[in-house]
């Protein structure tokens, strides 16, 4: 009998630390799950910049899309649409050499300064004017 | 076994070279291409990931993408004379000093983005560095090209500094040359205004006619055979080349010098591959002998399927700048100097 009464604890005790361990890890689960969905969709700010400082109207595209935002009078920008990790942004402004962020998990501000495009200036005009030949003045 | 595939390998690679322009894209019709950029006339540039969606998106093939890229560029952005003098002077007036050069590149380089950006105006790197800006947001691949180019009103025989920018871009796995700032169109040769004027042939042209006036500093960028490539001297003897040859010529054969000594009764020889026939009538030259200029018709001309040449006998001792012209299209300038 006595016996018995032990068996029957003992499978109380491991039925328990069983629904314990499945609770807990449910729990986690759940938790984890949701960290997860924070992490996959969110919305992504920044600051842009050149060698001047703070960048007005530079171009933020999400890679392969047209949704975009352009950065305020104070450089600063929020993207329209919620990102995920994975995603990558494309930044731009006439004159600097364009440059991609890839989202991370841990990316919800992004700080870029924009570096020129270091491409020389030169320019020959074409024209319709005849060729004339400079001739010495008899 | 080993020298009949050698022999085919080079002819396919000549042929390659041969084909890199225009003629490859026979089958594709670029009106829409053409009608999209016409629709986005007046667009500005504050945001060119979108301007690049909205020009190309439409389209199917790369060939028509960078069409509407290319036509929008020459369709809405002016050629700016004065920053074209001014940059010009400075360049040359700073040559010999590589510090002072880079400062003013540097300085130079903010105000013409700047001006392109708030007014469409630019100068060749302009054209050049939006057209390959849009094409990377189309994931086209397209290049810029720096270099020397030839006209009729630069010091043509001392050209020291590179002066001119165009365009290659990628179709299909084979290289295409394109000039967007000739062809966007000219400025008045009397009041120096930019009108827009946009001239076909400089779109994906004969890299053995682009080779006339254009000089790249990067030899991979000439797309021709090693064999083909003119040395620099050679280059700067090469008869002017006008916006029009490219309009009316798939070559210019001959001569390929621009000046020329002769006696009197002596004749020179002209040759051309023309891009559409021509009536042997709309063909003239052009003489300026430094007293009177006059138009006559060639002492012989020979049109066969769209082969042209002609023949001018010279009589008189004197020195002439000549003129081609076709539909009263100027097309190139030559001087011969006619003494006993």
């Amino acid at each position: 009998m006595k016996t018995q009464t032990v068996t029957q604890n003992k499978t109380l005790k491991t039925f328990g630390f069983a629904l314990v361990l499945m609770m807990t890890l449910f729990t986690f689960n759940t938790a984890f799950s949701q960290t997860t969905e924070v992490t996959q969709e969110r919305t992504i700010k920044g600051l842009v910049s050149n060698e001047d400082g703070p960048l007005p109207g530079a171009n933020i595209t999400l890679d392969g899309t047209r949704v975009g935002a352009v950065t305020d009078d104070e450089g600063k920008f929020t993207f329209p649409k919620k990102l995920k990790t994975g995603d990558v942004l494309v930044f731009s402004y006439l004159g600097y050499e364009t440059q991609k962020v890839t989202i991370t998990d841990k990316t919800s501000f992004i700080t870029l300064e924009l570096t020129p495009d270091m491409v020389e200036m030169i320019g020959a005009i074409d024209t319709n004017k005849p060729y004339k030949s400079k001739r010495k003045k008899n | 076994m080993q020298k009949t595939f050698l022999l085919l390998s080079l002819l396919f690679l000549g042929l390659c070279g041969i084909n890199a322009q225009i003629s490859d894209f026979n089958h594709v019709n670029f009106k829409k291409a053409d009608s999209i950029a016409l629709s986005l006339k007046g667009e500005d540039l504050t945001n060119l990931p979108e301007l690049s969606f909205k020009l190309t998106n439409d389209l199917n093939t790369n060939a028509e993408k960078f069409r509407a890229i290319y036509r929008w560029v020459c369709d809405n952005i002016a050629n700016d004379y004065s920053l074209y003098l001014k940059n010009d002077r400075q360049r040359q007036r700073f040559k010999d000093d590589s510090l002072k050069l880079d400062v003013w590149n540097t300085k130079f380089r903010i105000k013409l983005f700047s001006r392109l950006l708030k007014k469409k105006r630019t100068i060749c790197t302009g054209y050049a560095y939006l057209v390959k800006t849009l094409a990377d947001f189309a994931n086209l691949e397209c290049e810029i090209v720096q270099g020397f180019g030839r006209v009729s009103t630069t010091n043509i025989e001392t050209l020291d500094l590179p002066n001119h920018s165009w365009n290659v871009v990628n179709l299909n796995g084979k290289w295409y040359l394109c000039d967007p700032t000739w062809a966007s169109g000219i400025p008045n040769p009397k009041t120096n205004k930019f009108s827009f004027h946009y001239n076909d042939g400089f779109f994906l042209a004969n890299p053995k006619l682009f080779a006339v006036n254009h000089f790249p500093v990067d030899k991979r960028w000439w797309l021709l055979d090693d064999n083909e490539i003119p040395s620099f001297d050679t280059f700067l003897k090469a008869p002017v080349l006008y916006g029009n040859a490219y309009k009316n010529l798939e070559l210019h054969n001959a001569p390929q010098q621009m000046h020329h000594t002769i006696k009197p009764y002596e004749k020179v020889i002209f040759k051309y591959q023309l891009k559409d026939h021509t009536n042997a009538k709309d063909v003239k030259l052009g003489f300026d002998n430094g007293f009177n200029t006059w138009q006559d018709q060639p002492t012989s001309i020979s049109i066969k399927d769209k082969s042209l040449e002609l023949e001018h006998q010279f009589n008189q001792t004197g020195f002439y700048d000549v003129h081609l012209y076709i539909d009263d299209d100027l097309i190139s300038t030559y001087t011969v100097d006619v003494k006993k």
